[in-house]
């Protein structure tokens, strides 16, 4: 229960931006808060001044225009304030941020390091394996069910490899690098909840690297405050729940279960209304919920019909979760959909 | 003068017509068609994002085929079907709409509509430098459009990759796709001849005494615009071509090669780079933004200049700071691409431009601001589109900001952010300052006012829904929900905001109800408005000497020009306007 | 026509020194030059970024584009084009000094070299359609011609080796319905590998045995892409000026009698895009042939 009130700490969807879990994310949320006071301001005071023009020089007040032009230096001063609070921003928020995104990866020998390739539209991932080394890739093994990556099978390096297709496994607290392309056309591999996002581009490789909080694992997620959501039955729809399962055991008054704990309310619409109506007859008003799984990788950049669709499964655990999870990897290849 | 062009034929005056006003008109007019349909495939967008894969209401469905929407059951008890726009269907909307919208709609009204009509007369020149050439322009532009809908017909549909139609997707994209390379080859045609005649006149034809600083702002704002639309669009024009060469004669300009495609290596010799249609296009497409701004931003200036019935505060500052923009501008393209892996020197280099340019936008923005002072406002139609103009202007001015520097845009790159950002620039900025320039100017076109009540209600119909659609924008891109998705809610955090996007929706659905009177109006002015003569505003700039509405070659004697463009309330003068025009 | 006059039409502005019509074909020019620009950025980005080898075609001893142009074709060319710069020239200065018939004969000679200009470009169109790269899947070895062999790097860093032969194709055999079976296909005497002295022969190869089958038409490689769609362009620009010279000698003299001052304007303008036309040869001669 003690990771229960950490986790609730990490925020939710639907308010605002989407939960931050990443080390560095916190600066982006800062630099896009400040922006927004700062914004604030400037609308807000520049509004008062155009509103008491249009009340006080309305032509209704009679009397003639001035000819001669306002003298005075408040707009400059209003300009030129502008221009270095923006070098402030830029020079004191954003770049510092961004050099850290780009300049500084962490060493090799204390990062997680995977392979993201884009394609029509999925996601793959390429893990090294415990020897650390990624094996050859080359077109000619490409097989779009057992080896989505093209591994060249006569490469030693690539004997251990582990690939995964819609799923991507990381640890928390430990320096990620995923290095990004493609297969076809452009892609962008983005993690909302990161704060990461990086076009994928046919015939070049670019590196991300971010790190997760600590104690942000799926598991603690599921678990947290933050996650698991009212929701008043007659008043939610569908499309809101879609990808939600309940919290607990729902039950009519004859004690049927009709929402079990883990379920979702539907996996199509016809469906999922239909369920919701099922619970509203039977007097329940309000049901708990939080994801199936709280994290994804989405594709942000438009790469054909189904592009909406393309998204990945982000599952993060603790150091010995993930060893396991590594463990339980067949060297081959695993499918997880 | 005037006797002459009666003995015109008909189809010599209104259709093959080489007279710079009945061309601005035929613009104008066509450009208007274009801006109803472009905003049509954006309701039946914005109906599928609201109530995804839910069949579209009757009225779409009748209109809309294969492949654009497939068949659905409804009900499974009744076994009824409806139509549902497909993932492709949206995708050629989304595509067709951006382009629609910018290279059909908005800049030949902003340009080829408003430019051609009034600039020559606030010259005092008696048609555009190159009539003939005027008239190809027209037609070339019409042609690309027709051209651009004939899209909609080959298989497979139109264009699908998007406005900005990034390679390698849009090399094996349908044949749409070649259609739209050479619709726009044959638009950029037109925005050249446009182009060139725009600036030959107005450094040319000006009339004695109007010296460069006596132009309205609205000249110099055309001027500007004419000058990136010159150098600006053949970059655009030569990354067409090669990527037309890409997909008909099988080189590799934008394919690194080996493309793997549904399981088939694409055949090519690769070598090329995706990237280098992002900088060719954005190239273009950067300048294009102030190509849309700046018109609408001349409109405003005259149109508040006339209504505030005093100076504008400023006229140097707003000269410099426009010529300063279309200078920068050609340097800030790259801020486009912050996240396709560019380093920290290029991305400060672009974000520090970014930063600069925004300071001749402040300036203008100040300018039109601080005339307010002192003036003695009056609230008719033009007025007020132009008034709210202003905030709009700034809220889609101020979000730039965000998205100009990097760090802040990892978060909301090719998110509804973008979306809401632009759209607040072009249009509740530019279309309201359209809506301004066509209520001010529709008595010099046709002799008669439009009506002042309708023109209120068309107003506040349009001020009230079009931020409704446009204010959630900013929420949703906050929430992380991304732009060109067919269905937000196949995300979690997607799904979390759907709220916001139906909100959007009947924004969406209000907009287009509150164009009604504006329609009415249009038409029935035409006919039934009041009559007025030469100056119905009591405006001073040159278009206000001719009659209403001028004659071919329309001034009755050529004027001259005796003082600056704005000399309203000048003390000591009988009546609170001074025309630049002496006798 | 209209009533309506324009000023500054033959009259030049005070102010710019031009009248309209030559301001605006400056404006026109600075435009292409911007279309040109781009698409000589294009040559140096694709050129700067090419895996080593690749350019201009893989294989490829130097990267000079003359491993695979025709310099001497390239060079009558340019006199060409510098010939019909100051043909034309001439005939403008005959225009302004009133002497419509020899004008008009300069013109026609300038019309004659850019078509002198174009019947050479075909032909070296035509030979490099006509002239073929096979890559193939694995090394070829058949009846003593072997494949030539080139290792290098794609952009994302992976090693590829690269199988091939330069050639002709002599003949393609197809069955009954029309599907190819193989080729007869004439390896270029350099790259045959046939032996000191020996003729080079032709050699059967299969479809099967290709993986890829181009001319060096713009399909070859990025250079040859570059090299067609710019040299292509600048054709299609050689050929409207063509079209214009064309129309004023047909129909000049009409004009010439009412308003020869304006005719000689409108010589004028055509003109400066003449010698911009020649001008962008004079860049492209050295950056696709020579350099």
């Amino acid at each position: 229960m003690e990771l229960l009130a950490q986790a609730a700490d990490f925020g939710t969807y639907g308010k605002w931006m989407p939960p931050n879990l990443s080390v560095r994310g916190g600066a982006i949320d800062q630099l896009i808060e400040i922006l927004h006071y700062f914004m604030a301001v400037l609308f807000v005071g520049w509004g008062i001044f155009f509103v008491y023009c249009l009340v006080r020089f309305r032509s209704g007040k009679g009397g003639s225009a001035q000819y001669h032009p306002v003298k005075g230096k408040a707009s400059k001063y209003a300009e030129v304030g502008v221009a270095i609070f923006e070098a402030v921003l830029l020079l004191g928020f954003s770049m510092p941020v961004w050099g850290e995104y780009k300049n500084d990866p962490p060493p090799a020998d204390k990062r997680v390091e995977v392979r993201a390739i884009g394609e029509q539209f999925q996601w793959n991932f390429h893990y090294p394996g415990p020897d650390g080394k990624f094996g050859r890739t080359n077109a000619k093994f490409i097989d779009n069910v057992s080896n989505t990556i093209g591994l060249d099978p006569d490469d030693p390096n690539g004997k251990d490899d582990i690939q995964t297709i819609g799923a991507l496994h990381l640890p928390v607290g430990r320096p990620i690098y995923v290095r990004i392309t493609s297969k076809d056309v452009i892609h962008s591999f983005a993690i909302p909840t990161m704060r990461v996002k990086q076009d994928a581009i046919p015939g070049m490789e670019v590196p991300v690297w971010f790190q997760i909080k600590e104690g942000a694992t799926t598991a603690n997620l599921l678990k947290s405050k933050s996650m698991n959501e009212d929701f008043d039955t007659a008043k939610t729809n569908w499309y809101r729940v879609r990808h939600l399962v309940a919290s607990k055991d729902y039950a009519d008054k004859s004690g049927q279960i009709i929402l079990a704990e883990g379920a979702g309310i539907g996996l199509s619409r016809d469906a999922g209304e239909k369920k919701l109506k099922q619970l509203r007859e039977a007097g329940i008003d309000s049901i708990n919920m939080h994801p199936e799984n709280p994290l994804e990788v989405i594709c942000a950049q438009l790469c054909g019909n189904s592009h909406f669709k393309m998204k990945a499964q982000l599952y993060t655990y603790d150091d010995a979760g993930f060893e396991a999870w590594k463990k339980s990897t067949v060297p081959e290849v695993i499918e997880e959909f | 003068m005037s006797d002459h062009s009666h003995e015109l034929p008909f189809w010599k005056k209104y259709i093959f017509s080489v007279d710079h006003k009945v061309i601005g008109i035929q613009y104008t007019v066509t450009a208007l068609l274009f801006l109803a349909f472009g905003f049509g495939l954006m309701l039946v967008m914005r109906y599928q994002l609201a109530y995804p894969n839910q069949p579209l209401p009757g009225v779409f469905a009748s209109v809309l085929s294969e492949p654009v929407v497939g068949e659905v059951t409804v009900n499974e008890a009744t076994g009824e079907t409806g139509k549902v726009l497909t993932g492709d269907g949206y995708n050629a909307f989304g595509a067709m709409h951006g382009t629609i919208m910018v290279f059909l709609a908005i800049v030949p009204l902003a340009v080829g509509g408003f430019g051609n009509f009034v600039l020559p007369l606030q010259c005092g020149a008696p048609d555009m430098a190159f009539p003939r050439l005027n008239m190809a322009s027209y037609w070339t532009y019409l042609c690309g459009g027709i051209l651009m809908l004939f899209g909609f017909f080959v298989k497979g549909g139109a264009a699908n990759s998007g406005w900005t139609s990034y390679p390698p997707l849009s090399l094996i994209a349908t044949t749409g796709q070649t259609i739209w390379l050479l619709g726009m080859v044959i638009l950029i045609t037109s925005s050249l001849l446009g182009s060139v005649n725009f600036i030959v006149t107005a450094v040319q034809l000006r009339v004695q005494g109007l010296s460069f600083f006596r132009l309205p702002f609205f000249v110099w704002a055309q001027l500007v615009t004419s000058f990136l639309l010159l150098l600006a669009f053949p970059p655009l024009e030569a990354a067409g071509l090669l990527q037309l060469m890409d997909r008909v004669a099988g080189t590799s300009f934008f394919d690194p090669g080996g493309l793997i495609i549904s399981g088939v290596e694409r055949n090519s010799a690769g070598g090329g780079s995706p990237l280098l249609w992002q900088h060719l296009f954005w190239f273009l497409a950067h300048p294009e933004v102030y190509v849309l701004i700046l018109p609408g931003l001349g409109i405003i200036a005259e149109v508040i200049a006339n209504n505030t019935r005093k100076p504008l505060w400023g006229y140097k500052s707003l000269v410099y700071s426009a010529i300063f923009l279309g200078f920068m501008s050609f340097i800030v393209w790259a801020h486009h691409m912050y996240l396709t892996g560019m380093g920290t020197t290029l991305s400060t280099f672009f974000q520090a431009t970014t930063m600069i340019i925004s300071v001749p936008s402040v300036i203008i923005l100040t300018c039109l601001v601080i005339s307010l002072w002192g003036a003695r406002i009056r609230f008719n139609t033009p007025m007020l589109f132009a008034l709210s103009f202003l905030p709009m202007f700034a809220i889609g001015g101020l979000t730039g900001l965000p998205l100009g520097l990097t760090a802040s845009d990892i978060h909301l790159h090719d998110t509804y952010y973008v979306i809401g950002h632009f759209h607040y620039v072009v249009a509740p900025g530019t279309i309201f300052a359209m809506f301004a320039g066509v209520y001010y100017w529709y008595p010099k076109a046709s002799g008669r006012m439009m009506n002042e009540w309708l023109g209120r209600i068309h107003w506040f119909g349009s001020f009230v829904f079009i931020n409704a659609v446009f204010m959630p924008f900013f929420f949703l891109g906050m929430a992380g929900v991304l732009r060109r998705q067919f269905d937000q809610t196949e995300t979690l955090h997607g799904a979390a905001v759907q709220g916001l996007t139906v909100m959007a929706t009947w924004g969406a659905i209000g907009l287009a109800l509150a164009q009604i009177p504006f329609v009415i109006n249009f038409f029935w002015s035409m006919f039934a408005g009041q009559r007025v003569g030469a100056n119905p505003w009591k405006a001073t700039t040159l278009e206000w000497t001719a009659p209403s509405p001028p004659p071919h070659g329309n001034f009755d004697a050529v004027p001259v020009v005796a003082r600056g463009p704005y000399e309203y309330s000048v003390p000591g003068e009988s009546e609170d306007f001074s025309m630049q025009a002496t006798a | 026509m209209s009533a309506t006059v324009i000023p500054y039409d033959v009259k030049p502005h005070p102010l710019t020194g031009m009248y309209n019509g030559k301001f605006g074909i400056w404006l026109f020019l600075a435009s292409e030059i911007m279309l040109f620009g781009a698409l000589f950025s294009t040559y140096v980005l694709l050129r700067v970024g090419a895996p080593e080898g690749t350019w201009p075609i893989a294989g490829s001893p130097t990267t000079r584009g003359d491993n695979i142009l025709q310099v001497p074709l390239a060079a009558l060319n340019t006199a060409f084009l510098i010939t019909s710069s100051v043909t034309m020239v001439l005939a403008w200065a005959n225009l302004k000094m009133g002497s419509f018939k020899k004008g008009q004969q300069f013109l026609l000679v300038t019309v004659l070299l850019a078509g002198a200009f174009l019947v050479v470009k075909y032909f070296e169109y035509n030979s490099k359609l006509h002239h073929y790269a096979v890559t193939f899947n694995e090394h070829f070895d058949r009846d003593g011609v072997e494949s030539k062999s080139f290792k290098g790097l794609t952009q994302a860093g992976t090693e590829k080796t690269i199988h091939y032969l330069w050639g002709h194709v002599e003949e393609t055999k197809k069955d009954a319905d029309g599907a190819i079976q193989s080729y007869l296909f004439m390896p270029d005497h350099d790259t045959s590998h046939g032996g000191e002295g020996h003729e080079p022969k032709a050699v059967e190869i299969h479809p099967a045995e290709i993986a890829r089958m181009t001319t060096f038409g713009p399909g070859g490689s990025s250079f040859l892409g570059c090299y067609f769609v710019i040299t292509g362009l600048h054709g299609l620009h050689i050929v409207g000026g063509i079209v214009v010279m064309l129309w004023f000698l047909l129909t000049g003299s009409k004009m010439w009698k009412t308003q020869p001052d304006k005719y000689a304007n409108r010589i004028e303008c055509t003109g400066l895009y003449w010698h911009f036309v020649d001008l962008v040869w004079i860049f492209l001669f050295p950056v696709l042939y020579l350099l």
